[in-house]
C-alpha cells in the first residue's frame, strides 16, 4: 500500500535552461483527468519550482496523471489529484470520524477507513493526564483530527485543536452513522454549504458531522428526519446542485 | 492481529442502537417500511445459464454448467444438482479467500436444500443412459458484493441461472447405441433439417427463499434485512415457498424465541413476496429467451438463404423464422410435433409477433437490462418483416391454403437444389 497524502508534497526543482514564454495551461485546473494525461508542460515554465501531490509524476518535462479525479491547484505552485474513494489516505489537519477498536495502555486503537488503524493517544484530549483517562466502549464514534501521517507508521489523531481545547472533538452520541465516499465528503464540506445541505436545512433541524475520510454523522429528535437526511446525502454523491435540491424536494414532499 | 482489526468491518454502538430505535418506530434505515423488499434487478450474460442478481447493494452472480457424469449408485436414472459458493474478499472483508467460511457454507446448504429437496429441477430429464450415464448439474454463485441478504439474492440468481440455462443435444450412435455423441449448438444435422438447439431445463416449480429477521424480544420483524440489520438482528428464518404456497424449507438460525403466531404471519408474507419475485424472475427470463430467439434468427435466416433455399419468398422465410421462435419460447418443449399443428400455432401468433414485435420486450422494461439492446435487434429485424405486414393481411384471408404451401415447398425446394448442386 502506498501512502500518499493529498496534500504531502514532492518538490521538484527545476535548473533554467531556457527562457521561454510561459503559457501556462489553464485549462486543466479543476477539469476531471484521466491517468495518462499530460497536465503540465514543464519546459515552458523553466524557472519556477512547483509541488507535485497526489496522482502526480514527472516525466521528464511532462507532468502526468496517474489516478482519475480533478486536477486541482493552489496557489502560489501545489499541483495534486483529488478524487473519490472509498479508502481514505490520511493527511495531517483532517478531520475525520473514527470509530474506536481497541484500547491499549497508552493509546486507542482507530479505525479511520485508511490503509492502518491510527493511534489515539489517552493524553490526547482537553486536559488530559494520566490520572483521567477517558473510557470508551469499543464501537464509540469519535470526531478527530489527524495530526501525524507518515509513511510506514500508523498515523496519530487528536481529540484537541491546535490550543489544546477540546473544540468540537470527542465521542459523538446518538444519531446514526453512514459510509460514503471521500469525494462526497469533500462536497458536503464545501462552502459555500452544498445544496443538499442547504435545502434539507431549510425544512428540518439535524446536527451532522462530517469526516474527510468519507464518514457521516446524522443526529436529530425524530428517528425518520435522521434517515430521511442520510439517505439524501447518500442518493446526492453523483448529481449536479439543481439536481439536488430536487430530489431532496421530492423527497421532503412525499414524507410531509 | 492488527492487519486483521484493520480489514475487518466495523459498526458503531451509534448506528445499533439507531437501528434498533428506528425500527421501534416502524422505519427502517433506508427508508423502507418493515415488510418491504428492496429493489430486485435480474440480468443475463450472453451465454446461456448465467444471471447477475442484484438486490439493493447485494450483487451475485450465478452460473451454470453441465458435464456428463456416473450416476449415482442409488439414483440410477437421475442426473444430479450441486451448488457451489463463491465468497470473495472483494464482496465484504471478512471473507476469507479460498477457505469457504460458515456462511458460504450455510448458504450453499441452503439453497441446495430449497433448490434439490423440493425436486424443482427435474432430475430424471437428465438421464442418458439409466446407470451409466447422466448430466451433472453445476450451481456456481459468486457474491460479487455484500449488501445483506445474500441467501435470498443467490437463491434468485440460481433459479435465474438455471432457467437460461440449455444443455447440449445429444444422440446415441456406435455400437448398441451406447456411444453417446454431444452435439455443439451451431451443428446443423442433415436428418432434423435444423440445427440442433441445446435443450433447457425442466423446472417444475421455483421455490424461492425469503428471509426475515427478528429484532430483540418484542419480536420486531423485517423482511430482507440489510447488512447492518443483520449485524444488530438477533436472529433469522429463511423460508423457502413457490407460488402455489408450498413451503419448501425452512432454516431459523439465532437464538431469538419466536412466537409460532410470528412464523404465521413471516410465512403468508413470503407466500406473497414469493410470488412476486416469481414473476420477476420469469418475465426477466422471457424476454431473455426473446431476445435470445430474436438473435438466432438474424444469424439463421442469413445463413439459410444462403446455402440452402437460393430463393425464398418472404412468406416462407417468415413461416421458419416464426416457429424458430416459438420454439424458443420455454412452454415449448416438444420440437417435432405436426408440422401443421405448430405452423397453426406459430401462424395465429404470427400476427401479433410480427406485427407488434416490440411489445413483449417493453411490458418487462425494469428487470431487463438490455431492452435496448433487443429493441436495437427487433429494429434490425424489423426491415426483413415490414413487407410481411403488407403480405400479412393476405396471408390472413386464405390462412390454411398458404400454410400448407409455405411448409411443403421448403422441403422440395431444398432437395432441388441440393440436385442442382450435384450436377453443376
Amino acid at each position: 500500500m502506498v501512502f500518499e497524502s493529498d496534500r504531502a508534497t514532492v518538490c521538484l526543482d527545476r535548473k533554467m535552461m531556457e527562457a521561454k514564454p510561459s503559457n501556462l495551461p489553464k485549462s486543466f485546473i479543476d477539469q476531471p483527468v484521466v491517468p495518462g494525461d499530460v497536465v503540465l508542460d514543464l519546459s515552458s515554465m523553466a524557472n519556477q519550482t512547483i509541488k507535485l501531490g497526489g496522482g502526480l509524476r514527472q516525466d521528464c518535462d511532462a507532468l502526468s496523471v496517474m489516478k482519475s479525479g480533478k486536477l486541482r491547484f493552489l496557489k502560489p505552485n501545489k499541483y495534486w489529484v483529488e478524487s473519490s474513494q472509498k479508502r481514505y489516505a490520511p493527511s495531517v489537519g483532517d478531520n475525520i470520524l473514527g470509530i474506536m477498536v481497541d484500547s491499549k495502555a497508552d493509546n486507542f486503537l482507530v479505525d479511520i477507513k485508511g490503509p492502518a488503524l491510527a493511534y489515539l493517544p489517552v493524553l490526547a484530549f482537553e486536559g488530559g493526564t494520566r490520572r483521567n483517562i477517558p473510557k470508551f466502549e469499543v464501537g464509540t464514534l469519535l470526531y478527530v483530527r489527524v495530526v501525524k501521517a507518515n509513511t510506514g507508521m500508523n498515523p496519530e489523531l487528536s481529540c484537541t485543536d491546535a490550543t489544546g481545547k477540546a473544540a468540537e472533538y470527542g465521542p459523538l452520541k446518538d444519531g446514526y452513522m453512514f459510509e460514503s465516499s471521500t469525494g462526497l465528503a469533500r462536497m458536503l464540506l464545501n462552502s459555500p454549504t452544498c445544496p443538499v445541505l442547504e435545502t434539507l436545512g431549510k425544512k428540518l433541524s439535524f446536527e451532522i458531522a462530517v469526516g474527510l475520510n468519507g464518514r457521516v454523522w446524522v443526529n436529530a429528535e425524530d428517528p425518520s428526519t435522521v434517515i430521511l437526511v442520510s439517505n439524501a446525502i447518500m442518493n446526492s454523491e453523483s448529481l449536479s446542485g439543481m439536481q439536488q435540491q430536487i430530489m431532496v424536494d421530492k423527497l421532503l414532499q412525499r414524507v410531509q | 492481529m492488527e492487519q486483521r482489526l484493520a480489514n475487518t468491518w466495523k459498526m458503531t454502538v451509534n448506528e445499533k442502537k439507531f437501528i434498533e430505535t428506528a425500527l421501534v418506530a416502524d422505519i427502517r434505515v433506508d427508508g423502507r417500511r418493515p415488510f418491504d423488499y428492496r429493489r430486485l434487478t435480474i440480468k443475463f450474460g450472453r451465454e446461456d445459464g448465467s444471471s447477475e442478481v442484484q438486490l439493493g447493494q447485494t450483487h451475485v452472480m450465478g452460473f451454470v454448467t453441465s458435464e456428463l457424469v456416473q450416476p449415482y449408485r442409488d439414483r440410477q436414472n437421475e442426473g444430479s444438482l450441486s451448488i457451489f459458493t463463491e465468497f470473495s474478499p472483494m464482496a465484504d472483508p471478512s471473507f476469507e479467500a479460498g477457505r469457504a467460511g460458515e456462511s458460504a457454507v450455510e448458504l450453499a446448504r441452503i439453497i441446495d436444500r430449497g433448490l434439490r429437496e423440493s425436486r424443482a429441477v427435474d432430475m430424471e430429464s437428465l438421464c442418458v443412459i439409466a446407470g451409466k450415464l447422466v448430466w451433472a448439474i453445476r450451481v456456481d454463485l459468486h457474491i460479487l458484493d455484500n449488501g445483506g441478504n445474500l441467501v435470498d439474492a443467490a437463491n434468485i440468481a440460481a433459479l435465474a441461472a438455471l432457467s437460461t440455462f440449455r444443455r447440449p443435444e445429444f444422440t446415441l450412435g456406435g455400437e448398441g447405441g451406447q456411444e453417446v455423441i454431444i452435439h455443439p449448438p451451431e451443428e446443423y444435422s442433415e436428418v432434423l433439417d435444423k440445427v440442433r438447439e441445446p435443450l433447457p431445463l425442466v423446472i417444475h416449480h421455483f421455490p424461492i427463499a425469503v428471509t426475515f429477521g427478528f429484532f430483540g424480544d418484542d419480536n420486531i420483524v423485517v423482511i430482507d434485512p440489510t447488512h447492518k440489520e443483520e449485524t444488530v438482528m438477533g436472529g433469522r428464518m429463511i423460508a423457502t415457498l413457490n407460488t402455489n404456497g408450498d413451503i419448501c424449507a425452512i432454516q431459523k438460525a439465532g437464538r431469538v424465541a419466536v412466537m409460532h403466531t410470528v412464523i404465521m404471519q413471516c410465512l403468508r408474507i413470503a407466500s406473497v413476496k414469493a410470488g412476486d419475485i416469481t414473476s420477476k424472475i420469469k418475465n426477466a427470463v422471457e424476454s431473455y429467451n426473446t431476445e435470445r430467439a430474436l438473435r438466432k434468427i438474424k444469424r439463421h435466416s442469413s445463413a439459410a438463404l444462403d446455402v440452402h433455399k437460393p430463393v425464398v419468398d418472404w412468406e416462407t422465410q417468415n413461416q421458419s423464422v416464426d416457429q424458430k421462435r416459438m420454439s424458443d419460447l420455454p412452454g415449448h418443449q416438444e420440437r417435432l410435433k405436426p408440422i401443421s399443428k405448430e405452423s397453426g400455432v406459430s401462424q395465429s401468433n404470427n400476427m401479433e409477433g410480427v406485427l407488434t414485435p416490440n411489445k413483449a420486450p417493453e411490458e418487462s422494461t425494469d428487470e431487463k437490462p438490455s431492452g435496448t439492446e433487443s429493441d436495437q435487434l427487433n429494429a434490425d429485424i424489423m426491415p426483413a418483416h415490414s413487407p410481411d405486414g403488407a403480405v400479412g393481411t393476405v396471408v390472413e384471408t386464405n390462412r390454411k391454403n398458404t400454410l400448407a404451401d409455405a411448409v411443403k415447398p421448403k422441403h422440395k425446394r431444398k432437395k432441388k437444389s441440393s440436385s442442382n448442386i450435384d450436377a453443376s
